[in-house]
């Protein structure tokens, strides 16, 4: 364990001199914050009005919470690194280290989103703050299974989004999967609670990864009960598992299939 | 004592193949054409601990891809092979540990950290504690005369700077056989003979193996007692050097040697 925390630390270190570079990307967030803003406020144009079980302030701080995922979660080592590596042959000069080639890359990934996550997060909250105002019912309970759950569900993020660049051992291009898997994140799981989909979406919706990377721990945020932190921790934890169950199969099998040409 | 031996290894590499024009590229789509490439053809060769072996051919010999199976990169369709008693494909992470490899034209370095960094990293992901990395640190420092740079990114150094950062990197968990794939490639004569005489030194210091490729004669000369020549997946020659000059006695230099040899063997097969 000691050398992933090793890789997360050496990934930070490099991150931290790009900091200022991550918050270019703070116009972006707040521009899609401001349009979902004032879209939200023409909807609810009655005060104390409820869209699916939500008040203004919950959807506006939903949104929030899940763009703040997204663009916390953005990562070049699951991506194109790890693409890079396997159709290029550098994951050989990876390979005869002793690490796990997947368990690498995800150190990485996480020493990527520590520095972004942080920055986003202290802007959505500033947002929320000053655009929206507090969250009433926003404790200490529903603040540490938010973390907890936002941390579980930019996890689960990456070991998919890896497991997708896995099949690149297979395959000459996996983006067009990355696109399809980021616009079902960015379109169907960020913008709008699974409860605005048709009910008999819903539990379709729950089986994808939007429930457990982003609607749970945004739902967490905006509408905290002990029973469905539970609901949503066991679906994490089982995604995760199945994730990593995944990953570690696919790495097998594909290693095993590399081919590194140019002597 | 014996640290590598191959018995009839071998590997065949399925490549794409296209027929030329527009056409062929609309009849890859229907009928996708591959041909094989036996890149390594049932290679036998065994080295002994301390021994300083150079492992050359022409490009597409089948070097490259023998040493990623003898490192455990590749998994070979065919033989047997242990380095240092251990199965390269099974073992790979046990065997990681007493191996170092130096791929002269990838760079294994974090380039955004200093040296320094790189070595500390490099040191945990060996399991070595902090205070065993810091004295190999010290030791390799002034053995490959790092302390001008050892505190500058990697990406400010020049191209000499890196290729011994790369080496200690290699040599930080005190390997036991190194496998060095064109370590002096790109390098300028007087940077090259330092890391030849740094290669020698760790050889004599540390009785450290040295597998070596490389197309550079006085890399094979100057730091190589014995040689094995491969062309097209196989042996042509494995001999002592001292052997080898006196065998083409009247040849002026190496290179005319192994010129001969080469053009002897004919065609080459794709470069692998």
């Amino acid at each position: 364990m000691r050398k992933y925390i090793v890789i997360y630390r050496s990934v930070l270190m490099e991150n931290l001199q790009y900091a200022a570079s991550v918050a270019m990307g703070f116009v972006s967030y707040f521009i899609i914050i401001y349009i979902f803003l004032k879209l939200w406020n023409s909807m609810y144009a009655e005060p104390g009005s409820l869209i699916a079980g939500y008040g203004r302030e919950q959807m506006i701080w939903y949104v929030m919470i899940t763009e703040m995922i997204w663009f916390g979660a953005r990562s070049g080592a699951v991506t194109r690194q790890a693409t890079a590596d396997i159709r290029g042959g550098n994951i050989a000069y990876q390979m005869n280290k002793p690490y796990h080639y997947a368990l690498y890359i995800l150190a990485r990934y996480t020493g990527e989103w520590s520095v972004r996550l942080p920055m986003y997060f202290v802007l959505a909250v500033a947002m929320g703050l000053v655009m929206v105002g507090p969250l009433s019912g926003f404790g200490p309970f529903a603040a540490l299974a938010a973390v907890v759950s936002i941390l579980l569900g930019i996890t689960i993020n990456g070991v998919f989004k890896l497991c997708i660049s896995l099949f690149s051992f297979w395959i000459e291009d996996t983006n067009p999967f990355q696109w399809l898997y980021d616009k079902l994140i960015l379109v169907i799981g960020t913008i709008f609670p699974l409860e605005i989909f048709p009910r008999a979406m819903q539990p379709f919706l729950k089986l994808t990864p939007i429930y457990t990377v982003c609607y749970g721990p945004a739902k967490l945020t905006v509408d905290f009960t002990p029973e469905k932190f539970l609901e949503i921790l066991g679906a994490q934890l089982l995604y995760l598992a199945v994730g990593l169950g995944a990953m570690f199969l696919v790495y097998g099998k594909g290693v095993k299939k590399l081919y590194v040409n140019g002597g | 004592m014996e640290v590598i031996n191959a018995q009839d290894l071998s590997k065949t590499f399925r490549v794409k193949r296209k027929e030329k024009g527009m056409r062929g590229s609309f009849q890859a789509i229907f009928h996708p054409q591959t041909q094989m490439i036996r890149a390594v053809d049932q290679v036998s060769f065994s080295v002994e601990e301390g021994e300083m072996l150079a492992f050359i051919g022409p490009n597409g010999a089948g070097k490259s891809t023998t040493i990623k199976m003898l490192t455990g990169i590749l998994y070979p369709d065919g033989g047997k092979v242990e380095v240092l008693g251990l199965d390269p494909t099974r073992k790979r992470k046990q065997l990681a540990y007493q191996i170092g490899t130096v791929f002269g034209q990838k760079e294994q370095l974090w380039v955004h950290l200093t040296p320094y960094d790189n070595f500390r990293f490099f040191g945990a992901v060996y399991d070595l504690t902090d205070s065993e990395t810091e004295r190999r640190i010290g030791e390799l420092s002034e053995i490959f005369d790092l302390a001008d740079f050892i505190n500058t990114p990697v990406r400010n150094l020049s191209l000499g700077q890196r290729i011994r950062c790369e080496i200690v990197a290699s040599l930080i968990h005190r390997p036991r056989v190194l496998f060095l794939d064109e370590p002096t490639i790109g390098l300028d004569p007087v940077v090259k003979e330092s890391i030849r005489s740094l290669i020698r030194q760790m050889n004599r210091e540390f009785n450290t193996t040295i597998f070596l490729t490389s197309h550079d004669v006085g890399d094979i000369e100057k730091l190589c007692r014995r040689i094995i020549i491969v062309n097209s997946g196989q042996i042509v020659l494995d001999d002592s050097m001292e052997h080898l000059k006196k065998h083409y006695m009247g040849r002026e230099t190496l290179e005319d040697i192994i010129m001969e040899i080469y053009q002897s063997e004919g065609k080459v097969a794709m470069d692998s």
